[in-house]
């Protein structure tokens, strides 16, 4: 049959050549082991031998869509290859899909039910399905007056949970009336995300100011920002927080009437440097940004959860008390056995 | 054998279940028989809304004279018996039972009928029934499959899963499907129902589709399946009667007018008897030759 | 009927309508996006509206994506994602067909 679908076994080498020599005459050219091995599935049409579309899809991403028009009504083969996608998406029951696609391509995705979350000038990013975020935003709780009252958001991914975080918690809380900590929902990390938001919640547990809620796909999430979770090239990063600011800006923080997002300074991390750099050029006058400089152990050194995760590797638990709170050092010391075994089944605790 | 003399079967087109635009245009082509797939061109997810989706436009789509036909999947799996039942429901005109095998399957398929009709409020009888053969034991079985039932209106070979039964593929001169489609044709003869050949899947080659058209033509096949809507005029083309055909067959049917008048009951032609398959192939060639368009209302040939 | 889970029947092909139910408690809230809204949105509305009703489904969210179906893909689309929000795909609602 004519533009009959097919599975694209990537796993075989001659069909990946094809795959990405037919990718890269449509100028799409990341072929980083990290991204293309979150793949799930690919999908294609040919016409003859030739690769003439294709798509794939990572959890709840759409990834690398390409599609050549020449000599076939425009857009009938792309709507073919996402229509698939999405159908394929929705029998393994995930209703809630995202793209992070050109600026150029956005409008094909709302043509066919996607909604843009937001864009940049070169990149766009956009959502389908079911909870979106209206019910995202529609669920998060909420104080009297809220539209009135003096409120920050805090976005971290506390794997785990340290009191450099509730420093930055505490400057927030002293000088806001409420202050929603979003805990990112992206499940890479050495702590699951229900630990990393249990120990937040406990970490915070005597502000009663504090609103710990999960951050959704919305924020610093494997669809928003892949980049945080995988090494990236610096330019990738600035797309792609570009985008993950502007949907705070947008989205997030008028629904919530957040004035300010705060941020603790990072003298370590390059991705999140860039990401503050970011912040900072995107966010304000909409929405200010506060720069918190990180608090440091006795000895000067700074608290970050990277140097836990380290110690916990190297059991070295007496040294990790200095750097969390009770909450944390309790559960660390109660799962230390779980937790080693993850490092040793190789997660990576050197990234965020 | 069902009460089907009257019909055309050059063309059975068919029509994935599952997409709306082509269900929905599926009459305007002009195909004898249409037929609405529920087995293979819908994928194990979609099955559900396939068979939602035909059953819908039935009700409501004009497809004019062709004949309705859908395909059931298969009695070995979870959806035969609703696809039964909701056609059956749906009023269609035929049944079509994949991967035939033995009689019992067809026997099996006229009782789910039969209970559906019943089910449903439908006439006892009103639901015709083929089957297609698609393996060497279906082939071998194809006498009995035929005269199975009453409500059986034809038997097609299906040469995809034949010919990978028969661990083979198929080849331009059609060499291996020589066996199986003389065993169908024949099969189909002497239950007195019709013959459906395989589809031609290579939409390129139409030479080669003009030659195989030709050849089960010679063969007696009533006509073909069909995955593509550009075949159509080229499967009518080739079961053109010749102008020489219809005016022996014109001679006939005035043979019979006269007899009629007559009050006779033997049909005379020059003199000598003219037998009941003459007949019917007179009155098969004028169906063929008005279908065509190449005689008037009273079966005048009109010039070219 | 009462609607569980979120199921999705359709395509986004031309012709095709793509229909997704879930949990609701508002009676049938529907979000449509056509390129007909202008002339054929209410009866879209209408079809699916009604054709929840005769499932017995009074309440819930319905996304649809149109692209040009006619009615009675509309009414096959809604009782196949109806159904399987349901989790009743193998029970054909002989009375709504």
């Amino acid at each position: 049959m004519e533009n009959a679908i097919v599975d694209l076994y990537l796993n075989n080498p001659q069909v990946k050549q094809q795959w990405r020599d037919f990718l890269t005459s449509l100028d799409i050219t990341n072929f980083n082991d990290n991204e293309v091995d979150k793949i799930d599935f690919t999908i294609g049409i040919y016409d003859g031998d030739h690769l003439v579309a294709t798509g794939s899809a990572a959890g709840n991403v759409l990834k690398y869509i390409g599609v050549c028009n020449k000599g076939v009504t425009p857009g009938a083969r792309f709507n073919a290859i996402v229509g698939e996608l999405v159908n394929r998406l929705f029998q393994q029951h995930v209703f809630h899909q995202f793209v992070f696609t050109k600026l150029k391509y956005s409008e094909s995705f709302q043509h066919i039910g996607f909604s843009e979350l937001t864009h940049s000038d070169t990149a766009a990013f956009l959502e389908n399905g079911s909870p979106d975020v209206n019910d995202y935003l529609a669920d998060l709780p909420r104080v009297a007056e809220q539209a009135s009252r003096r409120v920050a958001g805090i976005v971290m991914n506390a794997n785990p949970f340290t009191l450099g975080h509730r420093y930055l918690v505490d400057q927030a809380a002293k000088e806001n009336d409420v202050v929603y900590v979003f805990v990112v929902n992206t499940d890479a990390s050495l702590f699951t995300t229900a630990e990393r938001f249990d120990l937040v919640k406990a970490g915070v547990a005597d502000l009663t100011n504090v609103i710990v809620v999960d951050g959704g796909e919305y924020m610093v999430s494997y669809a928003t920002f892949p980049a945080y979770f995988l090494p990236t090239p610096d330019q990738t990063v600035r797309y792609q927080t570009t985008l993950d600011a502007r949907i705070f800006r947008n989205v997030i923080a008028p629904a919530l009437h957040i004035q300010t997002r705060y941020v603790g300074s990072e003298p370590v991390s390059r991705t999140t440097g860039i990401y503050n750099e970011v912040l900072q050029a995107e966010l304000p006058p909409v929405v200010g940004v506060k720069v918190v400089d990180r608090n440091t152990t006795a000895h000067d050194d700074y608290i970050t959860a990277t140097a836990v995760r380290r110690l916990i590797r190297d059991d070295d638990l007496e040294q990790v008390q200095a750097l969390v709170p009770a909450s944390t050092y309790d559960f660390i010391v109660a799962h230390k056995t779980v937790l080693q075994a993850r490092i040793q089944k190789g997660m990576n605790i050197d990234g965020n | 054998m069902a009460e089907n003399e009257e019909r055309l079967r050059r063309t059975m087109m068919f029509v994935p279940g599952n997409n709306p635009a082509m269900v929905k245009d599926a009459g305007i082509y002009g195909a004898d028989s249409i037929m609405f797939d529920l087995e293979d061109a819908v994928s194990m997810a979609e099955k559900d809304a396939a068979r939602d989706l035909v059953y819908e436009a039935l009700q409501t789509q004009d497809y004019a004279d062709a004949e309705l036909v859908v395909r059931v999947n298969g009695q070995d799996t979870t959806y035969y018996d609703n696809d039964v039942k909701a056609m059956v429901k749906a009023g269609i005109d035929v049944i079509r039972l994949p991967k035939a095998e033995t009689a019992d399957m067809v026997t099996k398929l006229d009782a789910d009928v039969a209970a559906a009709e019943k089910e449903f409020g439908r006439k006892a009888g009103s639901t015709h029934i083929m089957a297609a053969i698609e393996s060497a034991k279906g082939v071998l079985n194809a006498p009995a499959i035929a005269a199975a039932s009453d409500r059986m209106i034809g038997v097609a070979l299906s040469a995809e899963d034949y010919t990978t039964d028969m661990k083979t593929h198929r080849y331009p001169d059609g060499a291996e499907l020589e066996f199986a489609r003389n065993m169908v044709l024949h099969a189909a003869r002497a239950a007195g129902i019709a013959a459906f050949d395989t589809v031609f899947t290579n939409m390129d080659d139409t030479e080669g589709f003009y030659r195989e058209t030709r050849y089960i033509h010679q063969l007696g096949f009533d006509g073909k399946s069909l995955v593509n809507p550009r075949q159509i005029p080229m499967v009518n083309e080739v079961y053109e009667p010749t102008e020489k055909e219809i005016l022996n067959a014109k001679n006939v049917i005035n043979a019979i007018e006269e007899a009629r008048i007559k009050g006779s009951g033997v049909i005379s032609m020059n003199g000598q008897m003219v037998d009941r398959p003459v007949v019917l192939r007179a009155q098969r060639v004028m169906r063929l030759a008005k279908a065509s368009n190449l005689v008037d209302e009273e079966g005048n040939y009109l010039e070219k | 009927m009462e609607i569980k889970e979120t199921a999705v029947a359709g395509t986004l092909e031309s012709s095709d309508i793509q229909i997704m139910v879930s949990e609701g408690t508002n009676g049938i809230a529907i979000d449509l996006q056509s390129d007909v809204e202008k002339q054929f949105g209410d009866q879209i509305r209408s079809v699916i509206t009604e054709t929840l009703n005769k499932l017995g489904v009074t309440d819930a969210k319905v996304k649809a994506v149109d692209k040009g179906a006619l009615d009675c893909v509309v009414k096959a689309r809604t009782i196949a994602a109806a159904q399987r929000a349901t989790d009743t795909t193998d029970q054909p609602a002989w009375e709504v067909l």
